[in-house]
């Protein structure tokens, strides 16, 4: 049998992956691609910064409330005469990596909890969503600490307590983005093609609804930073490890006389999760398909 | 099931409703009956195609026989077995023995998934025979349905809508299946594409002895494609015939409505058929009438009509029909 005369053979398309064509996209937004840039060289200060400048930050290594750039401390110390410095690269590690566990936790929970409801319908989401609706009525901040309270402030703990709050938004996503693509045909040919539920439900229509899911992870590491801060500022935190919120907590009466010890914790905060925040944008504009002709 | 060795295909008295709203804690729970009590055959090796306008139920009906939507009752059996009583793994391996094509080439292609895979997930479910055959049989199937093998490795945005339902069919003919259903293959294609896509479909089903069930809303397509046809009118079966006697001699008032709308570049043919109107809405499903559905539409209609439901009759030799107003003279009413 001869093959199709109408397309020559010359005018077959090369085979693009939709990664390669979401990186087009993602290029083009500057703001994401600076705040790529800045936000790499976080990760990577929050790896090798301990090796690189290995002052332990609960040391009491200088004269206390010592200016930035004074003495030879480029961001001075604070009212135990630790090194600012050494808490900022030490503590980045701690919020990135809470950030992170926090945001994995919670799109583990409710991207289950959104595809079970949306595939199956029926009891398992009437269920499964007064669960979800359950989680997102508790004041956030107030379940977190009283879970910190009780279990202990360790830094498992403090992420289970960060994610445990914030999956709702994952759940409601993921379980749309189901309702959604559970209709459209290509999900219906293949189980009309014998394809298991487990199947249909991870390999064909998640992949489909993860672009949402992404940006929604993204933004929620930059708000799990934001919480951890929160609580630690608040003495919720493990008093064994540096965090910048802690940083911040813990100078916080001197703020009058020395500015600079909240200040620069602060902006390193607000950098990071300003970045995360432009890099989540810069994503949606990737993975969205309804922008893309934009 | 059927006597006759010949059919492959015996759907009886096949009824699928959908629960329309709870009505409070106490209401009544109300049904639309999509598809009421048909019941057709189809031989081995030939096409039957249902028709109706939009809403008459026959997609539907289509998606119940697959087992795609769940029948309320009725019987489907394929081949000596019932589809409608399988279970879980049993029926997915049944569905290698029926596939089905689908109307709207652009949805029903996995966005994200090579056509290669596409085409090769029915033989991936069935985990029959090793991964190297699996690719030799997506090879041939891409020959057969002409698309070439340097494009087993795009997606599916990367081809046109011709090419798009070209990889359905080949994803449907995966399995060897006995039957398989298209539904509205070609409606959502330019009218050059779909000359060659329906030749396609014939020469596949004569190179690898396929039975189909069509599902179209074109009457001129049906007529180059069908032996059988059912014409359907919300949710029930109103004219069954085959091809030669619908068309030179159709007896229900919709039917001849619906022929009369063909569009005919034949002048003889042209000043013979009276273009007849059908004037009005179908009625809400919600709140069908006691008598005939298509009474209130029907220009001959008579009082009976309204108050008694017409069943379908053998009126001549492979010709059924649902009217009260066609006896066993086969004369249309409209005539």
């Amino acid at each position: 049998m001869s093959t199709n005369p109408l397309i020559p053979k010359d005018n077959v398309p090369i085979a693009r992956h939709p990664a390669a064509e979401a990186w087009e996209m993602f290029r083009r937004n500057h703001a994401a691609m600076v705040a790529l840039v800045v936000l790499s060289a976080i990760v990577l200060v929050a790896i090798f910064g301990p090796y690189i400048y290995p002052i332990d930050p609960f040391d009491m290594v200088w004269a206390p409330f010592s200016p930035p750039g004074v003495d030879g401390f480029i961001l001075g110390t604070d009212y135990l005469g630790r090194d600012l410095l050494a808490a900022i690269i030490h503590g980045a590690r701690v919020s990135i990596l809470i950030g992170l566990a926090a945001a994995l936790m919670s799109v583990f929970i409710g991207v289950t909890v959104g595809a079970l409801a949306g595939f199956y319908r029926g009891w398992v989401e009437e269920v499964l969503m007064r669960i979800t609706e359950f989680f997102q009525v508790l004041p956030t901040l107030l379940f977190s600490m009283v879970i910190v309270a009780l279990f202990g402030a360790s830094l498992p703990m403090i992420t289970f307590a960060i994610g445990i709050v914030s999956w709702t938004a994952v759940a409601r996503i993921t379980r749309s983005e189901f309702l959604r693509i559970r209709e459209l045909e290509y999900v219906t040919a293949s189980r009309a093609s014998g394809t298991k539920n487990s199947k249909l439900m991870f390999k064909v229509i998640l992949p489909n609804a993860l672009p949402p899911i992404i940006v929604q992870a993204a933004l929620m590491v930059g708000s799990a930073i934001l919480f951890e801060a929160g609580l630690s500022f608040l003495g919720l935190t493990d008093p064994n490890v540096v965090s910048w919120g802690q940083v911040i907590g813990s100078n916080r009466q001197y703020i009058l006389d020395a500015g600079y010890t909240v200040t620069i914790p602060g902006i390193a905060i607000f950098v990071t999760v300003l970045a995360i925040s432009l890099v989540g944008d810069g994503l949606n504009d990737a993975l969205n398909p309804k922008l893309r002709q934009r | 099931m059927s006597d006759d060795p010949e059919v492959l295909l015996d759907v009886k008295d096949l009824t699928v409703r959908f629960g329309v709203k709870r009505g409070g804690l106490f209401g009544e729970p109300k049904y639309l009956y999509a598809v009421d009590d048909i019941s057709f055959q189809i031989k081995r090796g030939k096409t039957l195609a249902i028709v109706g306008e939009s809403g008459s139920g026959k997609t539907t009906a289509a998606l119940a026989v697959a087992r795609l939507v769940e029948a309320y009752k009725g019987t489907v059996d394929l081949d000596g077995t019932d589809f409608l009583t399988l279970e879980d793994e049993d029926l997915r391996q049944a569905r290698a023995k029926m596939q089905f094509i689908f109307q709207d080439p652009y949805s029903s292609l996995n966005p994200r998934v090579r056509a290669e895979k596409i085409v090769r997930e029915p033989l991936d479910n069935l985990e029959s025979g090793a991964k190297e055959d699996r690719q030799q049989i997506v090879d041939k199937l891409f020959e057969a349905v002409g698309l070439h093998p340097e494009q087993q490795r795009l997606f599916p945005h990367q081809f046109s809508g011709g090419q798009r339902q070209r990889i359905g069919i080949a994803r449907a003919l995966a399995t060897q299946p006995d039957l398989i259903i298209c539904d509205e293959p070609v409606s959502a294609l330019d009218v050059a594409v779909q000359a060659q896509i329906l030749n396609l479909l014939r020469k596949l089903q004569t190179d690898f002895g396929l039975t189909f069930l069509f599902i179209s809303h074109d009457l001129g397509v049906v007529q180059h494609m069908c032996d059988t046809i059912v014409v359907m009118y919300m949710g029930k079966v109103v004219e069954y015939a085959d091809r030669l006697s619908l068309f030179n001699n159709p007896l229900h008032p919709y039917t001849v409505a619906l022929l009369s709308a063909v569009p005919s570049v034949d002048k003889k043919r042209r000043a013979e058929m009276k273009r007849i109107l059908i004037p009005g809405d179908p009625p809400d499903p919600l709140d069908l009438p006691k008598g005939c559905r298509f009474a209130n539409r029907c220009p001959v209609a008579i009082e009976r009509c309204k108050t008694e439901q017409p069943i379908l009759n053998e009126v001549a030799l492979g010709h059924q029909v649902a009217c009260h107003l066609v006896d066993e003279r086969a004369v249309s009413p409209l005539s």
